[in-house]
């Protein structure tokens, strides 16, 4: 074979393989990549050093993913500061009908002795009393006549203005 | 070559990310020899060699967290190393002379080196260590781009399809390259068989 062909190129190239770093260079190397590391961390300033210690420190703790924590607890406490304050907007009409002092003792006729009260209340009061005379008879000590109010906003038959 | 497995890299990837430390250490020990081979056939100097490789792995250890696992770390760590080979060479230019201490005397006791210089026809004629002279100078006479495609291709045993993911080049531009730089070897070779003193 007078001349080198692809495969001769081929098989040369090959045999550099074989050359080697001398023997134990792959032992020591690590320790010696180590060892660099340490003196290159010692050459740089105390700032370079505590940024990328709080770097790792984030980067470790995965910021992202732990974001995600504040702000479902977040939407919870939103969510639970709606839901109470509808709970307490909420009228009682039970209580208020025992909290309320007596105002009316007779039962009302559709006539038209409701003319100076307002149309609002007229009207509820004239759909159904807030409770029974049985059951009110039950709750109260005394036995006493059926009370309606609305809004402790004693209902009368008595003007609400005075002249 | 083969390529080491990948899942095995990616594991050893994340543990470094999540600031294991000692598994970089066997991501170090697993590429040091893969890399040496790639570094020092592109510089031809154990000790610019050593120092590159440190280097080499001082920046991928700095920038690890920012690997995405887009190509493999195969092929991301072998990138840092051919990276950093061209900008040293470029650096170093041609002031770079090859010495006789760059030539590695264990490799003429080496078995497997024996038996395949024995087949081939041209070596036969010439002494080994001359003519393991005359291959680092023929390779050092490559430009430095042609001389990574060798390296990774001839030296390395990689396919087309890495060498061209590693330097971002189409595998047609690895072809190409392939072919001027077997070219360029062969004329410096031929001419060493036929004037073998010079």
């Amino acid at each position: 074979m007078d001349e080198f062909n692809d495969n001769e190129i081929a098989r040369l190239l090959r045999l550099k393989r074989f050359e080697q770093p001398p023997p134990g260079y792959f032992e020591n190397f690590l320790h010696e990549f180590h060892r660099r590391q340490r003196d290159e961390l010692l050459r740089q300033p105390l700032w370079r050093i505590c940024l990328e210690r709080a770097h790792d420190f984030m980067f470790r703790l995965d910021v992202r993913s732990l974001a995600s924590y504040p702000a479902a607890v977040a939407a919870v406490l939103v969510c639970a500061a709606v839901i109470s304050l509808k709970i307490y907007q909420q009228p009682e009409p039970a209580q208020i009908a025992l909290q309320s002092p007596p105002t009316l003792s007779l039962p009302v006729n559709d006539e038209g002795e409701w003319t100076l009260a307002s149309p609002v209340a007229t009207r509820i009061f004239r759909t159904q009393p807030l409770r029974s005379f049985d059951e009110s008879a039950q709750t109260h000590r005394a036995p006493a006549p059926p009370r309606y109010v609305l809004d402790s906003v004693p209902v009368s038959y008595e003007p609400t203005f005075r002249f | 070559m083969d390529q080491p497995r990948t899942d095995e890299d990616q594991e050893l990837v994340k543990r470094t990310q999540s600031g294991d430390a000692s598994a970089f250490d066997q991501l170090v020990i697993k590429y040091t020899p893969r890399l040496y081979g790639l570094v020092y056939n592109m510089t031809s100097n154990h000790e610019d060699t050593n120092d590159l490789l440190q280097d080499i792995f001082s920046k991928a250890y700095k920038a690890i967290r920012g690997f995405r696992g887009k190509s493999s770390f195969y092929t991301w760590i072998h990138s840092i190393a051919v990276n950093m080979s061209l900008n040293f060479l470029k650096k170093r230019g041609r002031r770079f002379q090859l010495s006789l201490d760059d030539v590695d005397a264990s490799i003429q006791n080496d078995k497997e080196f024996m038996e395949a210089t024995a087949t081939s026809s041209p070596v036969r004629e010439a002494d080994l260590s001359e003519l393991q002279r005359r291959l680092n100078e023929a390779m050092m006479k490559l430009s430095d781009e042609h001389r990574a495609v060798v390296t990774m291709f001839h030296i390395q045993g990689m396919p087309h399809a890495e060498i061209s993911k590693i330097l971002r080049v189409s595998e047609g531009t690895v072809r190409s390259r392939l072919f001027y730089a077997n070219r360029q070897l062969q004329n410096y070779l031929d001419e060493f068989r036929k004037n073998p003193v010079s």
